[in-house]
């Protein structure tokens, strides 16, 4: 590309991870713990111990030589069932806002990272920090400070020689593989735009807690600063498909969004339960996006993509491993082979996307990708993070009839940064 | 086109008049029996809906050329009818000749001002009303000039597209407030786009996105028909919220630069803060939607519309096509690269010269085909938004359902009412039926 903010753009997504593929020359730290090149056993600790962290770490366990020496979690009772799930000694299980620093300092080499959202950049980092490579779940942040430390603990575990996986399982799926494959071989011609759906009737809701902040706990979908509004929890797959269709991420969102289901009562937090996204890329083309949490809808999880020479899905024939298990085979192997590998990137770029869009769709202003970047708000609390208990003032807190609906975004209202 | 379907739409869109689109009509016009066609003779007018727009317009048609007359005044309310009347004899006094027992009020004025020895009935009553006064006005012997939205609901859609026929069939004119259609600036791009100019048009993009509109207070003796006539604007069956009341607009050019209108619509929209603090239970339309539209041929229309303070404003259309883009109104950009340098006219004067030019010249003119079209779009997707299915354009012809009363009296039950905390339905999504 001429482009030469284009091709800036595709260094920040792609950063040092450039020469992906090749051997590190240097030491790695990975060899204090004596499994590279292929000998010993890979031992990871499990950060968040709820259903996806345990689907992961059943992903992981599925390969050779691999082995949860520690688990941590939020909350005790899941720490304890998950230690007892792997026969762990009781020492192995750790729990409270800052277990997952305990785990981290065990004898292991990797870290499975699936702790709400929000919690991400943080967990990222320490695990970076302590030279553990590190599988995390989709999304990878919550917010722009997020971001920006999820990229600087990228450029980190490149400069440590370390690996980390993203839980964009489709990345790692034959039949999406291929299909970028061929749209990049030309198969719609010149890209114009792209579709991307994730409509369907919502998630699980979780009364109790003692505290607001032990109920946001429990009940962490529905809180920004845990889970990020469902255009990033779970819509920031398809964004991710988006983006690497373009090769690149947008620079701006102009989007509406609102709640019209989600109404009145505790359990529904503050997030909205549609979002309708143009996303613009630096060179005009656009990716809409959708997501929804509706019951009795039109439902759809899917991409698609319309160039000058035809349009349909990016997704194509091709089969393979369940792409859950592939993912971790694939960091296994990078792990195993000393290669680069460095998914966190493009995780961090397509989380920010996410994060574009709910701050257009919340403020009902076009927001600029440098401008988000550089103003946007926090909404995980950073500050002295590992000192926060169930006690604790979350940062939102129910008004005078015991729901969220005051901190619930009004477009016009709200200001993005 | 090799898509049969499609020309079947194009003929659809553009009724009988794609055959003699341009050409003097054969036969005698209803206008002779006025006297004035071809001539300098009076066309005489009745203004239905004598609000702002329909005073404007009548007072657009009066400048357009002197020998128009305003010989009748109709209006939900008196008020409103005289207040209209005196600003108009102020503007135009040797062009304004109401006579005491031609100022019409009540929701069955428009049936008097129809029957009078006017040629040419001039409305812009609220949309939901539309198609029935249209249809009286054809059926009457009448030219017309509509102001747009043209309906609101799908058998409005049927009234309008059967007025339209017989207008031709009964060699009558119908012009339609869509006025962008009458700029050069717009009518020279998109002639440039069906040339070819930036290739096969892949999706456009259309906006209405502002702050809002106003919200009419109740007065104490008003019957609740009364009040939801005089606040129209926020109850669907009146006006078909504001993806239709405006934005229709913007979809008329998405429509007009496919040469073509959506075969489907998937939609999100919301009331998110319309109706909160001093509005509540004032109305019942969302204040926010976008909508995704399909053409036969997998091309896209997104459209937004929105009316909401602190938010980006924005007015526009755009299209994208293989060969380069458009703001569709003066500038092509790509391997066609190219700007409008023509003058700038008032689209709401020039669409009231022309329609007067086509009368005088006794040139058949019938805007009804697609005033109709661009209007059920907007409908579509409203129907899309509330429903938060995806739904298709022959289904909602085929099945949709209207809210306008049977009985239209100011003391008949108004179709739409408060519910227990005192607030009007508003539709939610997943809940309400398209059908």
């Amino acid at each position: 590309m001429s482009d030469k903010k284009n091709s800036t753009r595709r260094e920040f997504l792609k950063s040092s991870s450039a020469a992906a593929g090749v051997a590190l020359a240097g030491g790695l730290s990975i060899t204090r713990s004596a499994h590279a090149q292929g000998s010993g056993e890979l031992k990871a600790v499990l950060i968040g111990c709820g259903g996806r962290g345990s689907g992961a770490a059943g992903n992981f366990l599925k390969n050779p030589n691999t082995k949860i020496v520690a688990v941590a979690d939020a909350f005790e009772d899941k720490a304890k069932g998950a230690a007892g799930r792997y026969k762990l000694s009781p020492e192995a299980a750790f729990w409270g806002f800052d277990g997952y620093r305990k785990a981290i300092s065990v004898d292991c080499d990797m870290c499975i990272i699936a702790t709400p959202p929000g919690f991400r950049p943080i967990h990222h980092k320490a695990a970076i920090e302590a030279g553990k490579h590190v599988f995390m779940e989709k999304p990878c942040c919550t917010d722009a400070p997020g971001f920006n430390m999820l990229m600087e603990t990228n450029k980190l575990a490149d400069e440590k020689g370390l690996k980390v996986g993203v839980g964009l399982q489709r990345r790692h799926q034959a039949s999406y593989t291929q299909g970028i494959k061929e749209i990049r071989d030309g198969k719609y011609g010149d890209i114009m735009f792209t579709r991307v759906y994730w409509n369907g009737g919502g998630v699980w809701v979780r009364g109790g807690g003692a505290t607001p902040m032990e109920n946001q706990m429990r009940n962490w979908y529905y809180f920004n600063w845990l889970c990020g509004d469902n255009i990033c929890e779970q819509h920031v797959h398809n964004l991710d498909i988006g983006n690497w269709v373009m090769d690149d991420h947008p620079v701006e969102a102009n989007a509406m969004g609102g709640r019209e289901v989600r109404k009145g009562k505790m359990e529904f937090g503050q997030i909205f339960d549609h979002h309708f996204v143009e996303y613009t890329y630096a060179d005009g083309r656009k990716m809409y996006s959708q997501c929804r949490h509706i019951r009795g809808c039109w439902s759809s999880v899917s991409e698609a993509a319309h160039g000058t020479k035809g349009s349909g899905g990016v997704s194509s024939r091709g089969r393979g491993a369940n792409p859950y298990d592939q993912e971790h085979t694939d960091l296994i192997a990078a792990i195993k082979n000393n290669e680069k590998y460095n998914e966190g990137w493009y995780g961090a770029t397509s989380s920010m996307t996410a994060v574009l869009g709910r701050m257009a769709s919340y403020s009902g202003q076009v927001v600029k990708w440098d401008d988000a970047l550089e103003k946007g708000p926090a909404e995980m609390i950073y500050e002295n993070h590992d000192q926060l208990t169930m006690e604790s003032t979350p940062p939102v807190v129910p008004g005078e009839d015991g729901t969220y609906e005051d901190s619930v975004p009004v477009p016009g209202v709200y200001r993005a940064y | 086109m090799k898509d049969p379907k499609k020309r079947s739409r194009r003929e659809f869109l553009k009724g009988s008049s794609a055959t003699v689109a341009g050409a003097a009509l054969a036969g005698g016009l209803t206008v002779t029996r006025s006297a004035h066609a071809a001539g300098s003779d009076v066309i005489k007018v009745a203004l239905i809906g004598a609000g702002g727009r329909g005073t404007g317009a009548v007072a657009q048609q009066m400048k357009a050329d002197k020998n128009v007359k305003l010989i009748a005044i109709a209006d939900a309310f008196e008020n409103r009818a005289l207040g209209s009347l005196n600003n108009l004899k102020k503007q135009f006094p040797d062009q304004v000749d109401v006579p005491t027992d031609h100022v019409f009020f009540g929701l069955n004025a428009y049936k008097d001002a129809v029957a009078t020895d006017c040629s040419l009935v001039t409305m812009a009553t609220p949309p939901g009303f539309r198609p029935m006064q249209y249809a009286a006005a054809i059926e009457a012997g009448k030219h017309v000039f509509m102001e747009k939205p043209c309906c609101v609901d799908a058998p409005g859609f049927k009234q309008l597209m059967a007025a339209s026929t017989m207008a031709d069939e009964k060699n009558l004119l119908v012009g339609v407030g869509l006025q962008r259609r009458h700029q050069p600036n717009y009518m020279d791009t998109v002639k440039r786009i069906h040339d070819g100019a930036i290739g096969d048009v892949m999706f456009t993009r259309v906006y209405w996105n502002g702050g809002g509109i106003w919200n009419r207070g109740r007065s104490e003796d008003m019957t609740e028909m009364q009040y939801q006539v005089h606040n129209w604007y926020h109850f669907c069956w009146l006006s078909g919220d504001n993806i239709g009341e405006q934005h229709v607009h913007n979809l008329d050019i998405g429509n007009w630069v496919k040469d073509d209108h959506p075969v489907e619509a998937n939609g999100m929209g919301g009331c998110t803060a319309r109706y909160l603090g001093g509005n509540k239970g004032t109305g019942q339309i969302f204040d926010h939607h976008f909508v995704e539209f399909t053409y036969a041929d997998g091309a896209r229309m997104y459209s937004q519309c929105r009316h909401m303070r602190g938010c980006q404003g924005n007015v526009s259309e755009a299209a994208h096509g293989t060969k380069g883009t458009s703001n569709c109104s003066g500038r092509i950009e790509g391997e066609n690269e190219w700007r409008f340098d023509g003058r700038g006219v008032s689209g709401h004067q020039q669409e009231q010269t022309d329609l007067v030019a086509a009368l005088r010249a006794g040139k058949r003119y019938n805007e009804g085909f697609y005033g109709a079209t661009s209007s059920f779009t907007a409908v579509l997707g409203r129907v899309a938004n509330y429903s938060g299915k995806v739904v298709k354009w022959d289904d909602l012809v085929a099945k949709g359902t209207s809210q306008m009363p049977d009985d239209l009296a100011w003391n008949a039950p108004a179709p739409v009412q408060k519910n227990a905390e005192g607030d009007y339905p508003i539709p939610v999504p997943g809940q309400f039926n398209p059908f």
